[in-house]
């Protein structure tokens, strides 16, 4: 069974060798390749090159072409600021919607037309063409709250809630559309899975989430099903108010980040759903030693139960040891689901 | 209801323009500026500290409020100037870390410590350790709080604090840190003086580091 089988019997819930390991790696990627994270997030080439010498090196049972959550709105004509070794990030100061009524004259950028967004296709493309038979190749998108935050401003964006409703969902629709199509450029090049990170998701609380925020998202897990891929839900923070709703949009994995203890993710979705996670990123697997990078993943799989895949609540920072991380997928290798 | 619990409860709830004429209507009833901090804005932000906390207010929430209560000490702070009897609880330098761009963050735990009655100095985002050593100078503050969400820019707090000990300054501020990676035992490893897990816990830990600065 390769890893690729793997993941997708286990999605199926039908018998695997080990449990999947899928960590989030972006920065930690770059450094093991020698790759500066500003070429890593705009050259596919550098990131595909970073993503294929960490899944042999530390057998990850996937790649993933996620870098930062910019590339949307760059293309959008939003102010991104890049640096040599760390992420893209979003001036919010100059947000392209810092004057809403610009949102009725926006277009929404074709995935294929050059930018930053067609860096990402082509990195799906050649992830599958390196290493798809084997590995999963992991495509990525912006849910409906992130992207809306990028475009916005998340400051404004949290106080819009309250004050233009209307405009929240203009907004999301605007983003559900480019996004779907950003996902089947994806799909075609070949990602057997998209990811969704929806972050500010979670700095709403359950009534605005269920309201505004779960309906788009569920519209855009819906199209990327109709494309053939599976989802992967990815909501950093604090989701102990919305995991219900996580639960119900019936995304094939659902991410875990520390805050919100696998044990009450398993109780508000049920025991099928496939959860994935959730120890420290920092405290557990930066900080700790591979004896307590390995006790707290048993942890995690012990309340999960069976479905469940190995991973850390997010990102693995960049400085963390290999031997941790080594350790993780040690407990990968050494338990079947 | 009095016109102060009745201001509080604006506040709480995230109406800005009610707060605004509440404000009015008790200054133009002889209510003295001073006593609508203690009575009305600090017991409102302490509840949407403790509401944050307890799960029932989000950032949405949070920020109402908190642009509810400016709405009330816009109008109070010219009235106070020269008001001997009024000392803001301390001077907060705050600010995003060089090379990091996220504040929301730091603007909750800014807008807090405002309504508990610090006179802040917002850096914004991306803020090198020289501004922060001049903000304290020219301002002349007791604390000074650093947010980085990213562990690549939290690196950066230690580059600061080096920067007011380069200074002369460290032994005149109190330092608080916080943000999505740190810890209390980066906090202690790079020789600040508290963390803060969240913003209602910054405001405790600034009111008791001020109170000793």
């Amino acid at each position: 069974m390769n890893s690729r089988e793997r993941i997708l019997a286990h999605l199926e819930g039908r018998p695997v060798d080990t449990l999947p390991a899928m960590p989030i790696t972006m920065m930690f990627a770059g450094d093991r390749a020698g790759i500066k994270y500003g070429d890593y997030a705009t050259d596919y080439r550098r990131l595909v090159e970073a993503q294929c010498r960490v899944a042999e090196e530390f057998d990850f049972d996937y790649v993933s072409v996620i870098s930062d959550p910019g590339c949307e709105a760059a293309d959008c004509g939003a102010a991104v600021r890049f640096y040599p070794d760390q992420p893209p990030a979003i001036d919010e100061a100059n947000a392209l919607l810092a004057d809403k009524t610009r949102l009725a004259r926006l277009a929404a950028p074709d995935p294929l037309g050059g930018g930053r967004m067609h860096n990402r296709v082509r990195g799906v493309e050649l992830l599958k063409q390196r290493v798809g038979g084997d590995k999963l190749v992991e495509g990525w998108i912006e849910g409906p709250a992130a992207e809306g935050a990028d475009l916005r401003g998340i400051n404004a964006l949290m106080v819009d809630f309250y004050d233009d409703p209307a405009f929240v969902r203009d907004l999301f629709e605007f983003v559900v559309e480019m996004e779907g199509r950003f996902a089947r450029a994806q799909v075609e090049a070949g990602a057997d899975v998209i990811g969704i990170g929806d972050a500010a998701a979670s700095l709403v609380g359950p009534g605005f989430y269920e309201e505004y925020v779960w309906p788009y998202e569920k519209r855009l897990v819906d199209q990327v099903h109709t494309l053939g891929a599976a989802v992967r839900l990815h909501i950093c923070g604090d989701t102990r108010r919305i995991l219900q709703g996580m639960g119900q949009l019936g995304c094939e994995i659902v991410d875990l980040d520390f805050l919100a203890p696998v044990a009450e993710g398993r109780a508000a979705m049920g025991p099928q759903q496939v959860l994935l996670g959730n120890i420290d990123p920092v405290r557990v697997l930066r900080n700790g030693t591979p004896d307590s990078v390995y006790a707290a993943i048993e942890e995690c799989h012990r309340q999960a139960g069976p479905r469940y895949i190995v991973g850390a609540g997010c990102e693995v920072p960049r400085d963390t040891p290999p031997e941790n991380v080594r350790a993780l997928v040690r407990y990968a290798r050494e338990h079947a689901a | 209801m009095t016109v102060f619990d009745e201001l509080q409860q604006a506040i709480i709830n995230g109406q800005a323009a009610l707060a605004k004429e509440l404000t009015k209507k008790g200054l133009d009833s002889g209510k003295k500026p001073r006593d609508f901090f203690p009575n009305a804005i600090i017991p409102a932000m302490d509840e949407v500290g403790r509401r944050m906390r307890e799960c029932e207010f989000f950032i949405p929430e949070v920020l109402i409020a908190a642009r509810a209560s400016r709405a009330a000490t816009d109008l109070l702070r010219p009235l106070l100037v020269g008001d001997e009897a009024v000392q803001a609880a301390g001077v907060v330098v705050c600010g995003t870390v060089k090379g990091d761009l996220h504040d929301i963050g730091k603007n909750i735990v800014a807008m807090m410590l405002e309504s508990a009655g610090f006179r802040i100095v917002d850096l914004g985002v991306d803020v090198a350790p020289e501004k922060i050593v001049q903000a304290v100078k020219d301002e002349n503050a007791n604390v000074v709080a650093l947010s980085a969400l990213l562990t690549t820019t939290m690196v950066n707090m230690k580059g600061s604090i080096e920067a007011l000990k380069a200074a002369g300054l460290r032994d005149k501020v109190k330092i608080l840190v916080g943000g999505a990676p740190v810890t209390d035992a980066w906090a202690n490893s790079i020789g600040a003086d508290g963390y803060g897990k969240d913003a209602p816990a910054a405001v405790e830990l600034a009111r008791r580091l001020a109170a000793t600065a």
